[in-house]
C-alpha cells in the first residue's frame, strides 16, 4: 500500500495540472480482508484492495465531481475529466468554498496498529478457531466474521490544505446458536492483538447457553436494562436524524437547544480523539474534527457542522463533513455516551420486573422528528424478576421514542463497550437502566 | 478482458485451485441531484477491477483488485488460493457444487435509448423542471429530485469452460417533497421512496415516470399530510399500493427464501429463515391468491440478466404456488446441500465482493381484482401508499411497516387522508389473509436499490413486480 505522503504527492501532481478554478482531490487506498464462519466452519474468506480517487472542481460558481476506483495514474485523469463534465452542466449557484488549513491541524492521534495491517488469512483463521473451538466444546455452533482493514486517506486542495492519515480497524462479531436460542458478542479495536477473543468466545457461548428454551411474554411497557450493543442503536439513530446541523436547518431534528429533553444522567459527545473509537484527525473536507458535546446532562447542547451548514449559521465547521457536495449534511462518527457510576452487573438488582436486552435488530425510523424507532430484540432477551435475571424470553418488537426512553433513565453503568452501528461507525456506549420501554408485539 | 481472465484462471490453477472463476467488471454510474432549486451534485463514478474465486483444499477463497496489470492479476489469484488453503486447515467439510453446464454467450439489457447518450444538460433540465413544479407551496421546506444511470460491462470465465459477456444498463429517478410545521414533518415521494425508482432499461423509462408532471401533486399531498388526521387504530382491512406490496414481498418472501440464510450462512448478520427445508412443498405460506416467483428473465426488473455471477442462466422458478411454499433462491453450493441444482441467484456487489445468494426479480404474480374493486368491497379499512419505514425480525416472521400516507375507507369509499400509518403482523398469517390481488393492468415492476446483506456488506439492486393487494384483519395504528 502507498504511504500517506505518497498519496499527497499524487494529489499535488494532479493539482499541478489545474488551469483554472479550485479543486479538491481525495485519494484513499484500502486493503480489506475478512474471514467469515458459520456452523463452526470458515465458509467465506475474502480480500479486496483498491484505490479511490474523488475530484471536486469549482469554477465560475459551478461544482462538479468525478470519482474513479482504479489503481493507475490514468484514474486521476479520468476523475478530473468526469468532474469537469459534471461542473460544466451545473447551474451557477452559491458554492461552498474549499476550507483553508487552520493552526493545530495534525494534532489528533490516528488509530493504527501494525499487527492489524499485517494480519494474514492464517492469523485470522487461528483467531476464529478460538471461537469455533469454544462453541464446539459447548455443543453449540458459532457464526460470525473477523475483518481487518487498513486505509490510507489523503486530502489535497488548491486552497493549500494537505492532510493524510493511515488507520486500521479489526472487528470480530459472533453469534452462537444452540437448538433453541442464540447469543451475541463483538469486539472492535484498531489493534487486532488487543481483541480479547477468548473473552468474546466465553461471552457469546454463555449468552447462548442461558438463552435456550425461551418462553413468550406479552407486549407492553417494561423496565429494561439495555446492553451497550442495544444502546448503540439508539445513539446511532439520534446521530442520523438529530445531531446534524442540516437536520436542524431543515426542521427535521428533535434538537431544541437549551431545553432539557433527557435525564440529567445523559451526556452524549462526539470526540474523534477518543482512544477506543478509532481516532481520526479530519473529515472528508480535510477539516480537523473538533469535539462537540451534543447532549449535556440531558440538555440539547449542540450539533455538528460541515462547511455548507456552518456558512448558513455563520459559525465554523466542526469537521464532520461527508464528501462534498452532498444532500445529507454532516454526521458525527465518534459518538460516546458518558459513563455513570453503577457497575453493570449490579444494575438488575433494583429491578423488580423487567427485561435485559442483549441487542436490537433491524431498527428503523418510524417518525424521525419524534425519534420514534421500531425494531426487534435478538439473541439474548431475559426476564428480570426481583433483582435477578431469571429466564430467557422470546424476542419482542419495540416501538419507542428514543428521547422519551433517555428521559426515563434510572442508572448508567460505569463500564462502556465499543460497538459498530449499522452505519459501521464506532459508538461507545454504557449499559442503561431505563424506566419504561414500549414493546408492541 | 478474455486474456486477463485466462491469466487469472491459469494462475489460480497453477497455485493449486481445483476450481476457479473470475469476473472482470467495468462500471460507470452517473448521478444528478437537484435540491431546493440548485443543482446539488452531478457526479460520475468509474470503476474497474477483477474478482477471483477459487476452491483449494476443499475451501473457498476470494480476492479482488483494481489493478488489472498481468502481474497484479496473477498475484491476486495466488492470494485467493492462499486464503482458501488457510480456511481448509480449520474446515472439516469440503465444498461441493451442484452440476451446472459451462455456458458461452452474450447478453445486453434491451434499451430504446441509451441513457449515457442523453446529454447531461437534458438531464439537468428535467430535474430543474421537476423542482420548479414543487416550489409553489410555502410549507415545502425541502425539495429534492435525482436521476441515476448505471452501465456495467462484465466478463465471467470459469475453469469449467464458461465464458460469458454482459452489458447491463440501469435508469432511475425520483423526487421527494418534505413539508414541515411547528410540530410535524411529512415527506411524499414519487414514483417510490428512498430516492428513486430504478429499472434495467434506457432513458425511455425516465420519460415514462413523468417526474415534472407528478411533482406538483406530490408536493400538495405532503402539505395535506401536515394537517391530516392520525391513522385510526384497530384490526381492519388493509389495501397496499403496488410499491408497498413490492417491499412486503421483498422482506417477507424474498429474504426468507434465500437458501444460504436457511442453511445458516447468514446467521451472524442478516439472520436465518422460518422457511426450513422440511417445509418445502407442504407449508401453507399464504392464501390461494398468493403466487410468488423468482424470474431473472423478466424485463425491466433490477434482477434481470443473462447469467448470474457463477455462470448459471437466468430463469423463472416458483417460490409460492397458490399459497404453497415450493422453492428457494439458490446457488450451486447451497442447492447441492438439499439435492437440487442452482436456480441462478448468485450476485455480487461489484468485482471486489464475493457472489452470495441475492434476490433476482421476486414477483407477486397478478390476480384478477382491481384497486377500484378492492376499495368498493371494503367496509372499513385503510389504503396505504409508499413505504416510509420497514422492519422485520431475523427469521422474517414479525414485521412492522409504515407508509407515507393512508386513506381511510368506509363503506366502499375513500373518506379521508390519514397520516403516520403503521401496520404489523406475522408473515404466514398476513399472506394467508390476502383475499385479492389486482390484475395485470395494475401490475408493475419496481426496484429496491439498497438491499443489504453479507459480510463485508454488499448492496444489491433487486426487482419486484407487484400489484395492489388486500389483506383482512390486520393490526393498524398511528406512529406515536
Amino acid at each position: 500500500m502507498s504511504s500517506g505522503e505518497a498519496l499527497l504527492e499524487l494529489g499535488d501532481r494532479a493539482l499541478a495540472s489545474l488551469s483554472h478554478g479550485e479543486a479538491e482531490v481525495i485519494i484513499s487506498e484500502t486493503r480489506s480482508e475478512l474471514t467469515r464462519f458459520a456452523g463452526n466452519e470458515i465458509h467465506q474468506s475474502v480480500a479486496e484492495r483498491f484505490r479511490h480517487v474523488r475530484v471536486r472542481l469549482i469554477d465560475a460558481g459551478r461544482t462538479g465531481v468525478g470519482e474513479v476506483r482504479g489503481h493507475d495514474d490514468h484514474a486521476i485523469t479520468l476523475a478530473f475529466a468526469a468532474a469537469e463534465d459534471s461542473r460544466r452542466v451545473t447551474a451557477e449557484s452559491e458554492v461552498s468554498p474549499l476550507p483553508r488549513p487552520t493552526p493545530g491541524d495534525g494534532d489528533t492521534p490516528v488509530a493504527f496498529a501494525e499487527a492489524t495491517a499485517d494480519a494474514t488469512p492464517q492469523s485470522r483463521a487461528e483467531l476464529v478457531s478460538i471461537v469455533t473451538d469454544e462453541a464446539a466444546a459447548h455443543r453449540v455452533n458459532a457464526y460470525g466474521a473477523l475483518s481487518t482493514t487498513t486505509t490510507t486517506t489523503a486530502v489535497v486542495t488548491s486552497a493549500g490544505l494537505r492532510r493524510s492519515a493511515t488507520a486500521t480497524q479489526a472487528s470480530l462479531v459472533s453469534v452462537a446458536r444452540g437448538d433453541d436460542g442464540g447469543g451475541y458478542a463483538s469486539r472492535h479495536s484498531a489493534d487486532i492483538d488487543a481483541l480479547d477473543v477468548p473473552a468474546l468466545a466465553a461471552e457469546v457461548v454463555d449468552t447462548c447457553e442461558r438463552n435456550q428454551g425461551a418462553t413468550a411474554i406479552g407486549p407492553g411497557d417494561y423496565e429494561v436494562i439495555l446492553s451497550p450493543y442495544a444502546v448503540t442503536d439508539l445513539l446511532e439513530h439520534l446521530s442520523w436524524g438529530g445531531f446534524s446541523a442540516l437536520a436542524v436547518q431543515e426542521h427535521r431534528s428533535f434538537m431544541r437547544f437549551g431545553e432539557k429533553l433527557m435525564s440529567d444522567m445523559i451526556t452524549i459527545r462526539d470526540d474523534a480523539r477518543t482512544p477506543e473509537i478509532f481516532p481520526f484527525p479530519f473529515d472528508d473536507e480535510g477539516v480537523s474534527t473538533r469535539p462537540v458535546t451534543l447532549i449535556d446532562r440531558g440538555v440539547c447542547a449542540a450539533v455538528v457542522y460541515d462547511t455548507p451548514t456552518a456558512l448558513h449559521d455563520e459559525v465554523a465547521s466542526t469537521g464532520h463533513s461527508l464528501p462534498q457536495p452532498n444532500t445529507w449534511g454532516p454526521l458525527p462518527r465518534h459518538v460516546a455516551m458518558d459513563a455513570g457510576e453503577t457497575p453493570w452487573r449490579d444494575m438488575a438488582g433494583s429491578v423488580s420486573r423487567g427485561l435485559y436486552i442483549t441487542r436490537f435488530w433491524y431498527v428503523r425510523d418510524v417518525h424521525p422528528l419524534r425519534t420514534v424507532i421500531t425494531g426487534m430484540t435478538r439473541e439474548g432477551t431475559f426476564l428480570i424478576e426481583n433483582g435477578s435475571i431469571t429466564r430467557p424470553v422470546k424476542d419482542l418488537r419495540f416501538t419507542q421514542s428514543i428521547v422519551e426512553a433517555l428521559a426515563s433513565v434510572v442508572q448508567v453503568s460505569r463500564e462502556r463497550r465499543l460497538e459498530l452501528g449499522e452505519g459501521e461507525s464506532g459508538v461507545l456506549s454504557p449499559w442503561l437502566h431505563i424506566g419504561r420501554f414500549s414493546f408492541t408485539s | 478482458m478474455r486474456d486477463l481472465s485466462e491469466r487469472a484462471l491459469d494462475a489460480a490453477s497453477a497455485a493449486g485451485a481445483s476450481y476457479a472463476d473470475c469476473r472482470i467488471i467495468n462500471s460507470t454510474v452517473q448521478r444528478l441531484t437537484v435540491k431546493n432549486g440548485v443543482v446539488a451534485s452531478v457526479e460520475v463514478f468509474e470503476d474497474e477491477g477483477i474478482g477471483i474465486r477459487v476452491i483449494a483444499g476443499g475451501a473457498w477463497g476470494f480476492a479482488g483488485v483494481d489493478d488489472l496489470s498481468p502481474a497484479s492479476i496473477e498475484e491476486t489469484a495466488r492470494h485467493a488460493v492462499s486464503i482458501a488453503k488457510a480456511s481448509s486447515r480449520v474446515n472439516r467439510i469440503p465444498v461441493r457444487l451442484a452440476p451446472a453446464p459451462a455456458l458461452v454467450g452474450e447478453f445486453r439489457t434491451p434499451v430504446v435509448r441509451d441513457p449515457f447518450e442523453v446529454s447531461l444538460d437534458d438531464k439537468v433540465d428535467l430535474l430543474m423542471r421537476t423542482d420548479e413544479a414543487m416550489s409553489h407551496l410555502a410549507q415545502i421546506r425541502v425539495r429534492e429530485c435525482s436521476l441515476e444511470f448505471g452501465r456495467e460491462i462484465k466478463h465471467f470465465a470459469s475453469s469449467d469452460g464458461a465464458r460469458l459477456d454482459q452489458i447491463i444498463i440501469e435508469s432511475g429517478g425520483g423526487l421527494d417533497a418534505t413539508a414541515t410545521s411547528d410540530d410535524e414533518v411529512q415527506t411524499r415521494s414519487f414514483p417510490n421512496s428512498f430516492g428513486r425508482h430504478q429499472v434495467r432499461a434506457g432513458w425511455e423509462a425516465i420519460e415514462a415516470f413523468d417526474l415534472p408532471g407528478n411533482a406538483g401533486r406530490i408536493a400538495e399531498e405532503a402539505v395535506a399530510l401536515l394537517t391530516a388526521a392520525e391513522c385510526p387504530a384497530g384490526t381492519m382491512t388493509v389495501i397496499l399500493d403496488a410499491t408497498q406490496a413490492a417491499l412486503q414481498v421483498h422482506e417477507s418472501c424474498g429474504h426468507p427464501t434465500e437458501l444460504d440464510r436457511v442453511l445458516g450462512h447468514e446467521a451472524a448478520y442478516a439472520g436465518t429463515s422460518f422457511l426450513t427445508p422440511d417445509l418445502l412443498g407442504t407449508f401453507r405460506y399464504g392464501s390461494e391468491q398468493v403466487t410468488m416467483t423468482a424470474d431473472s428473465t423478466r424485463a425491466p426488473g433490477l434482477g434481470t440478466f443473462g447469467w448470474d455471477d457463477e455462470g448459471v442462466a437466468a430463469q423463472r422458478s416458483v417460490l409460492v404456488d397458490r399459497g404453497l411454499f415450493t422453492g428457494y433462491l439458490s446457488s450451486r453450493e447451497t442447492a447441492e446441500a438439499i439435492g437440487q441444482v442452482s436456480n441462478g441467484c448468485m450476485r455480487a456487489d461489484g468485482w471486489g465482493r464475493l457472489p452470495i445468494i441475492r434476490m433476482t426479480n421476486i414477483n407477486l404474480e397478478p390476480g384478477t381484482s382491481s384497486l377500484e374493486e378492492m376499495i368498493a368491497t371494503t367496509d372499513h379499512g385503510v389504503y396505504l401508499e409508499t413505504n416510509r419505514s420497514w422492519s422485520i425480525d431475523d427469521r422474517r416472521l414479525n414485521f412492522q411497516f409504515g407508509t407515507q400516507n393512508g386513506w381511510e375507507i368506509v363503506d366502499g369509499k375513500r373518506v379521508r387522508l390519514v397520516r403516520n400509518p403503521i401496520y404489523s403482523g406475522q408473515t404466514p398469517e398476513f399472506w394467508g389473509s390476502c383475499d385479492a390481488v389486482a390484475g395485470p393492468a395494475e401490475w408493475q415492476m419496481f426496484g429496491v436499490v439498497n438491499c443489504g446483506k453479507g459480510q463485508p456488506s454488499q448492496l444489491m439492486h433487486v426487482g419486484h413486480g407487484a400489484a395492489p393487494c388486500r389483506f383482512r384483519n390486520v393490526r393498524v395504528e398511528p406512529a406515536r
